[in-house]
């Protein structure tokens, strides 16, 4: 067996994007290379590669226009925030770069694998929050939203919402990353905060939450009555914030 | 009576309804109002039987005029009536809508003065969420029939959806269970649907700026089992509403007796799995190019209960098989019990790279406990020689029995307009 090249990159995405542009350029098989997160410690194991924004930006670019569908999925998989995966990144966008859009078919490939299936766990929660999340009125006419997903959602989520709720001024805010968005008077903002204190809500806001638990509760059917069914779609961890689901 | 109450009441009254689909359209939200609609449709919650929630789904009005035999709201039946505002619904819809718990609306009513008086009321929910909210979110009407066509024609401006419900599979029972409906009430805004849907999609070609007409198209709901029309007449009638009126879905609602009524038949419990097979059978129609006449005929008029359509067919067919994955076409691959439409793409796209092994075939979600029968790959067979269809029978039927019912689609027939 051939001995594998060692790169390294400083951890933050347009590190690891850099990394991979440098690397596609100056070595013929990247199948034979290992990207990993630089550690702190004294002796680096690897050749560590500079970040470049630049060069970052611009292979995603090209990546973009080489293959819309591929790209989109490196851009879920990005969500996931997932160490450890670097490698099989790499070698996935050298295979994308050969076949193109196709290469999603390509499942037996264990990278493709890798890449594919984290970008679709992080794609399918995106998805179930645009149904999930709920918004509560606040005192000054304001919206805020309050999530713990899994994965990193917040931008994607925000800029669906941006379209859908345009004439609202709302929050996004993720509870266990401490960042929140912000859309007002037609523009989006993030930030992080560090401690949250808990707004007042608006005095019709428990009357309407009350329509909205009726509701759920009469639109079932009793004698039908399937908790199984239920969790396996909306899993218990995303019930913290549901309205319908308070006080159960 | 305040909104709390009827919305239970209104609410409880559509709980049966079988259509909750908010897909299909795709609506951009104008830049001063509220919503939009995503062409994939989106699930905001599942309720305690485990349906998906997407749309506020609520009845205008139960205070029902007619009586048919088969409904808990007819006028004959003592249950509490309520009717909302147009403002109210109005109101409700935006609400939800703005906290996200929906998509949109799903709005349908009992008949009450008049069929004109009721579709009126409606509209004018719609027009006011369209025209002075600047709702942009889903919206679903059904049509009264014995409407007027000024009405329907304002519907579909407004809606995503509309439908008119076709109640039972034939008019000689239509007459008999409900007598004050008649056949041309219903076919002729099916018609006339079909015409408008059809034109705004020419007109919208060359002008993208013409009015759209019901971008998601227009579906129906019939019941099953409480009329003795057979299977084949059922699928035959779907298919002609596919074919001819441009029907995006049929929806089937096994009969659940809410009376004593004498013209309607005694059933120990409502024919859940008829109503099942009848889907499975209708997805053939629209997905898997199957008609009519190859799934049932006049000697064979029911669905099989033991086997899902697909594999009856399939058994009854021999000489189809076996098919082979690596060279079979996207059609023959379709046909093939256990490869559905997700699965027969996948295959295809597979197999550009590298032939698809039994392994590979797994993993794309192939199910081969019922595929193995029916295939070969790369030449190589899963199954001995020689498969006599009996003795695939039975060895389905072993590798079947824990087969249930899904538990998705238990519909009961509640309000049918
Ligand atoms: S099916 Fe419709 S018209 Fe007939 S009784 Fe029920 S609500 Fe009234």
């Amino acid at each position: 067996m051939k001995a594998m090249k060692r790169y390294l990159y400083d951890g933050t995405a347009d590190g690891l994007f850099s990394a991979i542009s440098w690397i596609l350029e100056e070595e013929a098989e990247p199948e034979n290379v290992v990207l990993a997160e630089r550690e702190q410690t004294l002796f680096e194991d690897g050749f560590f590669i500079a970040t470049n924004v630049t060069q970052a930006e611009s292979l995603f670019v090209r990546l973009r226009n080489r293959a819309p569908d591929a790209a989109y999925s490196i851009s879920l998989f990005m969500l996931a925030e997932k160490g450890g995966m670097e490698s099989s990144l790499l070698n996935y966008i050298a295979l994308v770069f050969t076949h193109g859009d196709k290469v999603s078919g390509y499942l037996t490939h264990p990278a493709v694998r890798d890449i594919v299936s984290l970008a679709k766990k992080a794609g399918r929660e995106l998805h179930r929050m645009k149904g999930l999340l709920r918004f509560e009125k606040l005192q000054d006419g304001a919206y805020l939203a309050k999530m713990e997903p899994n994965h990193n959602i917040i931008q994607p989520l925000a800029s669906y919402f941006c379209t859908r709720l345009r004439a609202q001024h709302w929050f996004l805010y993720d509870v266990k990353r401490r960042i929140a968005a912000q859309w007002s008077n037609g523009g989006l903002q993030f930030g992080t905060i560090e401690q949250f204190i808990t707004p007042a809500l608006s005095e019709d806001e428990k009357k309407v939450q009350l329509l909205w638990q009726t509701f759920f509760k009469t639109i079932a059917i009793s004698d039908r009555k399937n908790p199984r069914l239920q969790k396996s779609n909306m899993p218990m961890k995303y019930w913290k914030y549901l309205t319908e689901k308070q006080g159960e | 009576m305040d909104t709390l109450t009827k919305l239970q009441i209104l609410s409880g009254a559509a709980r049966y309804d079988a259509s909750c689909a908010s897909s299909g359209s795709k609506r951009e939200a104008s830049s001063g109002g509220i919503g939009n609609t995503s062409q994939s449709g989106i699930c905001h919650s599942w309720s305690d039987d485990g349906r998906c929630i997407s749309l506020l789904k609520i009845l205008l009005s139960n205070d029902c005029r007619y009586d048919c035999a088969y409904c808990v709201n007819r006028s004959s039946n003592a249950v509490e009536r309520a009717s909302f505002t147009a403002r109210e619904v109005v109101d409700l819809t935006l609400e939800f809508y703005r906290r996200n718990y929906i998509e949109g609306l799903f709005l349908s009513s009992a008949v009450m003065q008049s069929p004109d008086s009721t579709m009126e009321r409606m509209v004018r929910v719609v027009e006011t969420l369209r025209l002075e909210e600047q709702f942009g979110g889903y919206i679903h009407l059904k049509i009264i029939p014995g409407c007027s066509s000024e009405l329907v024609r304002k519907a579909g401006l407004y809606a995503d959806r509309i439908s008119v419900n076709i109640e039972l599979p034939s008019q000689v029972s239509l007459q008999r269970l409900a007598p004050q409906k008649h056949k041309d009430a219903i076919l002729e805004p099916m018609a006339l649907i079909g015409r408008e849907i059809t034109s705004s999609l020419v007109e919208r070609k060359a002008d993208r700026r013409a009015p759209r007409f019901a971008p998601a198209g227009q579906s129906t709901q019939m019941i099953i089992g409480a009329s003795p029309e057979n299977d084949f007449q059922i699928l035959r009638l779907s298919q002609g509403l596919y074919k001819k009126m441009n029907l995006k879905r049929v929806y089937y609602s096994a009969y659940v007796p809410v009376s004593d009524d004498n013209r309607l038949p005694v059933l120990a419990s409502p024919p859940l799995l008829r109503e099942h097979r009848l889907y499975q059978a209708d997805w053939l129609l629209r997905f898997y190019g199957f008609s009519a006449e190859e799934i049932l005929s006049d000697d064979l008029p029911f669905l099989d209960e033991t086997f899902d359509p697909k594999t009856a067919w399939a058994l009854r067919h021999p000489e189809f098989f076996p098919v082979e994955i690596n060279r079979a076409d996207y059609a023959t691959l379709l046909r093939v019990p256990g490869i559905g439409v997700t699965s027969a793409k996948r295959i295809i796209a597979a197999r550009r790279f590298s032939s698809v092994t039994p392994e590979g075939m797994k993993k794309i979600g192939v199910v081969m406990k019922r595929a193995k029968y029916f295939i070969t790959s790369s030449g190589m067979s899963f199954e001995k020689a020689g498969r006599a269809p009996a003795l695939i029978r039975q060895q389905l039927l072993l590798g079947e029995a824990t087969a249930t019912l899904p538990s998705r689609q238990l519909l009961l027939p509640g309000l049918f307009l």
